[in-house]
Parts: structure tokens; sequence; C-alpha cells
């Protein structure tokens, strides 16, 4: 029978000063990877072998229990070297603790689905927190609470800056927000020798981030925000260049009588859905700069970041050809010959299809001259 | 050992220097100089934020250095 001195001794972080909150750390002596389930063990004084099958268990379903030892194995501290003093813990207050421990962890498995999103938010919280504030998140559970909501606070504000400043950056004043990102490249720099500033540094990089991705993309709001159709009557009536900042822009060319030989057509669309309809008779020629996105020009596509596409087919003799000329930032250009296949658009319906599965083509065309590179995929 | 009084934050100083030069890149690109794309700007901001991370990590400001 067990008697208290016969239980093993278990180590214990130092007893914290008077005054001073009990710190969780991860374990030196009691450690099969990084020591995080012995401190978490010692730190609810139960044994270190139930959290690790909460974390097998965890890990087993649907993968957490990786991400939450990974974030406590950057977050945690370990034990300061020469602080392994083994001390006892009552057997009778070590049982009732487990038990409560177990039963929490049940309840947890139980409602996992609705936890883990909350989980996963107090993670990114508490990492936001670190990356604001400069020091280890730590202390009694209420403060590490404090600590997540603290750092959900600044995930919160970071995310109006990237909206502002991608917003400011695309209305046309990306030199100006570049300027503001060296300049709170300077204040940190100012701040460094001054006091405290590296709260700073996540609002900052969060501009920062925001102006790249516009640079990046070439996204351009000129042109206004909203849905536009265009339907043509005649070629004359077809404007040299159609733009749009961010949207969804319909360019229908199906009523057009196009002349013979080749009616040029530019596009240019910050972020948003591009649309040509052409009639069927009418070669396509398409040349596209896309940061980020899409284009699928009858039964061809190509997708992913930096896309340049070209495909210059030939009218066939006596065919009228249109010359498309898109520079969208990011987005997705379609070209088809009608509009079947946009609802329930799927990898069997393209866009431009007949309805029974068989894509429509470039028909009017002789030949085709495809090129595209793109960090993504092409497919004819 | 704590910070010596007038010694800066070198996480501090790293960051504001990396985004002194990003916002440079990010300047050139906007007055034309540069022309910044994806396969361009996606390393060279990996490498911004980590940098700063590693910065943060090697100095944190409650460890006695």
């Amino acid at each position: 029978m067990d008697t208290p001195q016969d239980n093993p001794p278990q180590p214990q972080s130092p007893a914290p000063e008077p005054g001073q909150p009990r710190r969780l750390t991860r374990s030196r002596t009691d450690r099969v990877l990084g020591g995080v389930a012995g401190g978490l063990g010692r730190y609810f004084g139960i044994d270190p072998v139930i959290v690790r099958i909460a974390i097998v268990a965890l890990t087993l379903l649907g993968g957490t229990g990786v991400l939450v030892y990974l974030a406590a194995l950057l977050l945690v501290p370990s034990d300061p070297i020469g602080s392994e003093a083994p001390e006892a813990i009552a057997p009778g207050g070590a049982r009732t603790r487990t038990l409560v421990v177990v039963g929490v962890l049940l309840l947890l498995l139980v409602s996992w689905p609705l936890l883990a999103p909350l989980a996963f938010l107090a993670v990114i919280g508490i990492v936001a927190w670190w990356l604001a504030s400069g020091t280890t998140p730590g202390g009694e559970p209420r403060e590490i609470a404090k600590q997540a909501l603290l750092g959900i606070g600044v995930l919160i504000a970071c995310s109006a800056i990237f909206v502002g400043g991608f917003l400011a950056a695309a209305a046309g004043g990306g030199a100006l927000a570049a300027g503001l990102v060296i300049g709170t490249g300077v204040v940190l720099i100012a701040g460094a020798f001054l006091g405290r500033i590296r709260w700073f540094v996540l609002p900052a990089l969060s501009l920062a981030m925001a102006v790249g991705l516009v640079s990046a993309a070439g996204i351009d709001f000129d042109g206004g925000v909203g849905e536009r159709h265009y339907r043509p009557a005649a070629a004359s009536d077809i404007d040299d260049r159609y733009e749009l900042g961010a949207g969804d822009l319909t360019v229908d060319l199906r009523d057009a009588n196009l002349p013979e030989g080749d009616t040029p057509l530019k596009l240019q669309v910050g972020m948003g859905q591009v649309t040509v309809l052409v009639p069927d008779d009418v070669c396509v020629a398409s040349r596209a700069e896309i940061g980020a996105g899409q284009i699928e020009v009858f039964d061809r596509d190509s997708e992913g970041a930096d896309v340049d596409w070209e495909d210059t087919p030939r009218a066939a003799a006596g065919n009228s050809r249109l010359v498309i000329d898109a520079d969208v930032g990011l987005g997705h250009v379609q070209v088809g010959h009608n509009e079947v296949g946009l609802d329930g658009f799927g990898p069997d319906q393209r866009f431009g299809s007949d309805g029974d599965g068989i894509h429509s083509s470039n028909t009017g065309c002789q030949g085709t001259a495809l090129s595209s590179g793109a960090d993504g995929e092409t497919t004819r | 050992m704590v910070r010596r009084p007038g010694s800066p934050d070198t996480a501090s100083l790293v960051a504001g220097l990396v985004l002194v030069s990003f916002g440079t890149v990010l300047l050139l690109d906007r007055v034309e100089v540069l022309d910044l794309r994806f396969a361009t700007l996606a390393p060279i901001a990996c490498a911004a934020v980590g940098a700063i991370l590693l910065a943060m990590g090697l100095f944190p400001r409650d460890r006695p250095r």
C-alpha cells in the first residue's frame, strides 16, 4: 500500500517569491520531448502522463494537440537551470486534482468542435501578445487569458490597419503609403533608443504587408467600385479601354458586328471578375497580366500568382479578330461565347460550355500560339 | 543582468531597419524604378518578417542579457 513516503518525489519549480505569480515552465527533469507535459502536470498538480495522453488524444482528434504542443514549446520557458530540487505532492490532493482535470479533459473532448475555434483564437491571441509585448506569456491562468484577449485586440487593430493601408495604397496613395512604411521604421529605430516601442512592430508590419500586396499585384482602384455591364450594339460603340477599380466587369460583344481585321479591347481591373462575351465566329487573341488569380479563355486557363498570358492565334480568312489586352491585379478573367456555366461553375462545367460538358473553343481562328507563365497552373 | 541604461532595444532596432528597407523597395516600385511582382516580393516579405521574428526571439525584452 502506498504511503506518502513511498510516493516518488516530483520535481517542482522553485517556489515563487511572496507576491509573485506562480509561473508555468517546461520541466527539465520530466520530459519526453520538450518538457511541456511535465511542466503542465506540475503546474496543475497532476500526473504528467495524463497530460501526455490528452495531447495525443487531441492530436488524433484533428491534430490540435500538435498545435497546442508547439505553441507551448514556443511560448513557455524552460525551468531555470539548477531549479530541479524535488518536492513531494500530497497524494490525496494530487488524486483529486487528477480527477478534476480528467473530467475537464473529457468535457473538452466532447465539446471540442465548439471549443476548437476558441482555442485556436486563444493561441493566436497569445502569440500576438507575445509579438506585441516582447515578453513571454505566463503567470496565473487568469493572467494568460487576459494576455490572450489583449492579443486578440491587437490582431483586430492590425487587421484594421491592414485593410486601411490596402485601400489607401490601391486608391492611388501607394507612394504615400510606402513613405508611411519607411516612417514607421524610423519611429521604431528612434524608439529602440528612447523606450518601449516593440508594441509598434505588429501595426507597422501590417501596414507594410498591405502596401506590399498592392504593389505586387499591381492593384489600382481607378475606375471606381461596383458592377459594370457593357453591351455595345456596334463595333463603333466599343470603348478604347474599360476600367474598374474593384467589382464585376462584363463586356458583352455578341451584338457588336465586329469588322474584318483586328479590334482592340483593353481591360484594366484592380480587383474582381472580368467577363468578355464574344460572337461565335470571332477569333479571340488575348494577352493578360494578372497579379494573382485565374484566366480562362474558352477551354484554356491559367491560374496562380504573376500570371502572364498570351494566346495570339490568327483569324480564319474573312473573320474578324478581337485582341484583348487585360491588366488585372487580383481576380478572374473569363472569355467565352455565352454565359452558360456561370451558375454552378465547377470543374466539369467550364465557362463557355454548351451545357453538355463540351467546352466551346476559339472557333474563328486558324491556329493558336499559347504562351503562359505563372507560378500556378496552366491547362489547355 | 538587465539591459544597460542607454543601450538600444536590438529587436526594435532590427525591425526598424527592416521596415525602412522594405518601405524603400515599395517606394521604388511606386515611382516605377522597380517592377515588383509576387515572385519578387514574396521572398523579400518572408525574409523581412523572418528577420524581425528572429530578432524578437533572440533578444526578448524580459530576458537578462
